[in-house]
């Protein structure tokens, strides 16, 4: 019984490890964040999402609110919640939704099928 | 005694290393919705459990097995050979309309029939079935009643004898379907072409063709039991369920009382570091680890001369099997340091010994991963059921059902996927406890050698509950 002491400790050491990890990550992800309040706006150049893929974040209940501009013709779509809307080369195009359901949701170009945007509804 | 610390200070650092790191968009065959990160609280409380009761399992355990050998088993009824028959029948018409769907219907992943039955009801739903009823693909495998029927008419046809099958080379193993399993993981996780309809029918139709062929050469059962991925990873899974049939007749069984017969053949640990390592990469391609890490891959490749889809396509492979390797190192590490308890059992015959144990975990980590895929994306059948083609038909009536995204709220969710990551660490040191019990002479040794496998366990509940808890946000 001697021997597992050590292992105890170490199992104990390693789950703590975890926590703490996962605890730091949190942290950083709060920072890094778009708040719901402002307007997100997510600029599409050469059918690609600028800087990346946009994240868009909301507490369940409280409105999403973005608008695509995009210098390419398609149709926006946002899963789950399944809203589709056409946009035109060098046009732009807004919702505005109530986050009913929580989850993570792909926003894309459709036809193109490049993610532009992710959107998070936290519960 | 150094080479035990040694092995120990390794089985620790891996995954506390991975845990350092900052936790990663949806990648596996077709999403629409990605389940949000577990929160830290219940984090920490899945992981104290998971301490608690192994610590407690550890004390309380049974001091003889269990679960060796042949268990009670209660007769329930004889299932009749027309179930047999509407079963292969039914595999064959869904495998039919699969491909028919996808090779004429529209070209679209959530639209076409192809893709969902395929990821969802094939690979996810089939999984859980075969753990509640047991080795229920046995009955449905398309390919299997195809070879059945082809074998049963020539008999009817030609008066000779048939030809001998080949004798299975004993080497082989389950290796077939170890390898068929990575590059069905390899197609749905980094393929380009994982979501197009057309690709996945004709993958479908020359995947038949090699089970045909192989059932011709070596025998129609041991062909599904050794060599078909599908026909072999279902029926991993189906040793765990409390029913089994045995000649026709059904029975009533202990849960996990099929795995310790799991036959330690070439390849199975492979297969079950495979099915392991395959989640933990679709689950670690949705946190922020694999996003940091995967432009400086690409990058890499792109300067070896890849374009941008290959680069990327070789980012996901290495992804892949870096992750198939961890899992597998770590069993080993695991098992190495059992090695040194008691009466010099080798690293490889105690791998092969404790191989059923991982069963196990590689379905907790597919049901704590795909749970909320099967849930939701699962109910997309009733549509495309009406609609296969995606062309605007409404066979059953049902093609404007759509999909009820609040069926289950996150917070369900996330306990689906604790209480899945728990169990089946529990079922884990259970199986492993039992064969401990019986393969060593003294209980000390026995509960011993379980020492390192409860590091194994505890290390690859925690990297279940770590990826489920890393989701990028």
């Amino acid at each position: 019984m001697k021997r597992a002491i050590p292992l105890v400790v170490l199992v104990a050491a390693l789950v703590v490890a975890f926590v703490l990890a996962k605890g730091s990550g949190n942290d950083n992800n709060k920072t890094s964040t778009t708040s719901s309040s402002g307007p997100v706006v997510v600029h599409v150049v050469n059918g690609k999402p600028q800087g990346g893929i946009q994240k868009i974040t909301v507490n369940k209940g409280q409105p999403v609110r973005f608008t695509v501009q995009s210098d390419v013709s398609d149709e926006i779509h946002v899963h789950g919640y399944n809203f589709h809307k056409d946009v035109k080369k060098g046009g732009s195009v807004s919702f505005d939704f109530p986050a009913t359901i929580d989850g993570i949701f792909v926003i894309e170009l459709e036809s193109r099928g490049e993610q532009i945007a992710s959107l998070q509804v936290n519960q | 005694m150094k080479r035990r610390a040694a092995i120990l200070a390794a089985l620790v650092a891996g995954p506390a290393a991975g845990a350092l790191f900052p936790p990663p968009a949806a990648a596996h065959g077709i999403v629409a919705r990605t389940d949000l990160p577990i929160p830290v609280w219940l984090f920490g409380w899945a992981a104290a459990v998971v301490l608690v009761v192994s610590f407690a399992a550890l004390a309380a355990l049974w001091p003889n097995p269990r679960l060796q050998g042949e268990v009670p088993m209660r007769r329930l009824f004889r299932i009749p050979a027309v179930v047999d028959v509407l079963a292969g029948a039914a595999g064959i018409a869904a495998l039919g309309v699969t491909v028919y769907a996808g090779i004429a219907g529209v070209q679209d992943a959530l639209g076409n029939l192809a893709p969902t039955v395929i990821y969802v009801v094939f690979w996810v739903g089939l999984v859980v079935a075969s753990v509640l009823f047991g080795n229920v693909w046995r009955a449905l495998s398309p390919w299997r009643a195809i070879a059945r029927a082809v074998s049963w008419l020539s008999s009817k046809v030609s008066s000779g004898e048939p030809p001998e099958p080949l004798e299975y080379p004993a080497w082989l193993g389950r290796w077939p379907a170890a390898l068929g399993i990575l590059f069905f993981a390899w197609v749905e996780l980094t393929y380009v072409n994982k979501d197009d309809p057309s690709t996945l029918a004709i993958m479908v139709l020359a995947y038949t063709v090699v089970m045909l062929v192989g059932m011709a050469l070596y025998g129609i059962e041991t062909w599904s039991e050794r060599a078909d991925p599908f026909g072999v990873y279902f029926g991993l899974f189906a040793r765990l369920a409390p029913l089994e049939r045995r000649d026709g007749v059904l029975y009533a069984r202990p849960p996990l009382s099929g795995a310790p017969k799991l036959e330690l053949v070439p390849g199975t640990v492979v297969l079950l570091c495979v099915a392991i390592g395959s989640t933990t990469f679709d689950g670690l391609e949705n946190g922020p680890l694999w996003t940091s890490i995967r432009p400086h891959l690409i990058s890499f490749f792109q300067h070896l001369g890849a374009g941008g889809l290959i680069a990327d396509q070789w980012t996901g492979t290495v992804g892949l099997v870096v992750c198939v390797g961890i899992v597998a190192l770590f069993y080993r590490l695991g098992v190495a340091g059992m090695s040194d308890v008691g009466e010099g059992h080798t690293p490889s015959e105690l791998a092969g010994k404790f191989a059923h144990t991982l069963i196990g975990i590689a379905f907790a980590y597919a049901f704590a991963h795909y749970f909320s895929l099967l849930v939701f994306q699962g109910q997309a059948m009733a549509h495309l059921i009406s609609d296969p083609l995606g062309h605007g038909s409404d066979i059953f009536g049902t093609s404007h059902t759509g999909i009820n995204y609040n069926a289950i709220s996150a917070a369900g969710i996330w306990y689906v996927q604790v209480a899945a990551l728990v169990i089946g660490h529990v079922s884990g040191l259970v199986l492993a406890h039992d064969r401990a019990v019986a393969m060593y002479r003294d209980v000390r040794d026995a509960v011993r050698s379980q020492y390192w496998m409860l590091v194994v366990m505890v290390g690859f509940t925690s990297l279940g509950l770590w990826l489920l808890s890393a989701v990028n946000t």
